[in-house]
């Protein structure tokens, strides 16, 4: 019995988005990648990078930006053959929930809408991870770039005592190219 | 040993007081001359080493004229864009973009947005932004962030 691809994609929902469940952050919050980001956007504000203003603040001392988040938990890089592999940083170890959708036809993404939600600021020395879970896959839509799916997942972000400080909503579009073969 | 000059610092000082904000003020625009390097170094300093962030021969074979910023800079620069106005002890509780056109490198993006809501949350004083970032080719992104403020006790 072959199931249908609406059935195949509902069994996602709920699922963990890469092959690996949560991401540990290979390193702790710190301060030398907190002022490689600032200097990098050109984020002066003391209480990201300048200790004697940042334990004047409402916080007490250093934090880290809290738009870094999604960055702590990000892989460390395998640099040699990145563009053969499409431009993935790792090396893919196993096959992920969304090549459903690569099979299907809807072998085009494009990144639609990322919404953070911030509980708390991270200081410096803190370890973050990440988990991330499917929480929808839209019925097929068309778009001016062709016929897709919105798949959104939400990633939770927990700090050492399993407590979230932050979360995260993405939504991409998985589409099929107007002009490729179905 | 001589000490590094001190960054030069764009933002603002003092945090403003959440009691003064009202809907219809306007966030204090903020323009980006985005060259190649802006692109690499936001990218890079995210953790994201995708090659249409820095190769640019890559990204011409991808269908794209030149390489592009990536989304983890986005929320960066939408972050700076909220604390540059809003001054060091606001903190961003949400941030929500929608993603428009690309950000292709030799561009200039400009942020500008408004206060749309203010209202007192548990212990903090919280603002509303809508905002949008623009290029010439359109929106890049537009979004809604929550600022939360410090208030005095039983105040506000």
């Amino acid at each position: 019995m072959t199931e249908s691809i609406d059935d195949r994609l509902a069994a996602l929902v709920g699922r963990p988005v890469g092959s690996r469940g949560t991401s540990v952050a290979p390193d702790p919050v710190n301060q030398p990648m907190i002022r490689h980001w600032a200097a990098a956007f050109e984020d002066w504000n003391p209480v990201y990078t300048d200790p004697e203003e940042a334990s004047r603040s409402r916080f007490g001392g250093i934090v880290a930006p809290p738009l870094m988040l999604q960055t702590w938990t990000m892989a460390t890089p395998r640099i040699t053959g990145i563009a053969e592999r499409g431009g993935s940083p790792v090396e893919a170890d196993e096959v992920g929930p969304l090549a459903v959708l690569d099979e299907a036809g809807y072998v085009g993404t494009l990144a639609t809408d990322s919404e953070f939600e911030i509980v708390r600021y991270l200081r410096l020395g803190e370890v973050v991870s990440a988990t991330s879970t499917i929480e929808s896959i839209s019925e097929e839509k068309r778009t001016r770039l062709g016929a897709g799916r919105f798949v959104t997942w939400v990633t939770d972000y927990t700090d050492e005592a399993g407590e979230v400080v932050g979360r995260q909503r993405f939504r991409i579009l998985k589409f099929k190219p107007e002009g490729a073969p179905a | 040993m001589k000490e590094s000059p001190a960054p030069p610092r764009q933002g603002r000082r003092a945090t403003l007081d959440w009691a003064d904000i009202r809907t219809g003020d306007e966030v204090t625009p903020m323009e980006i001359d985005v060259t190649a390097t802006v692109v690499v170094a936001g990218a890079i300093a995210t953790r994201d080493f995708m090659p249409v962030h820095h190769d640019r021969d890559y990204a011409n074979a991808q269908g794209a004229p030149d390489i592009f910023m990536n989304i983890l800079s986005d929320t960066a620069y939408c972050s700076r864009f909220l604390t540059d106005w809003a001054g060091p002890d606001a903190t961003v509780r949400r941030l929500a973009i929608r993603l428009g056109v690309p950000m292709f490198a030799g561009g200039t993006l400009v942020y500008r947005g408004s206060v749309t809501g203010h209202e007192r949350r548990g212990d903090e004083g919280v603002v509303t932004v809508e905002f949008r970032a623009t290029n010439d080719l359109g929106d890049h992104l537009t979004g809604t962030a929550e600022l939360g403020f410090p208030v005095p006790e039983g105040g506000g």
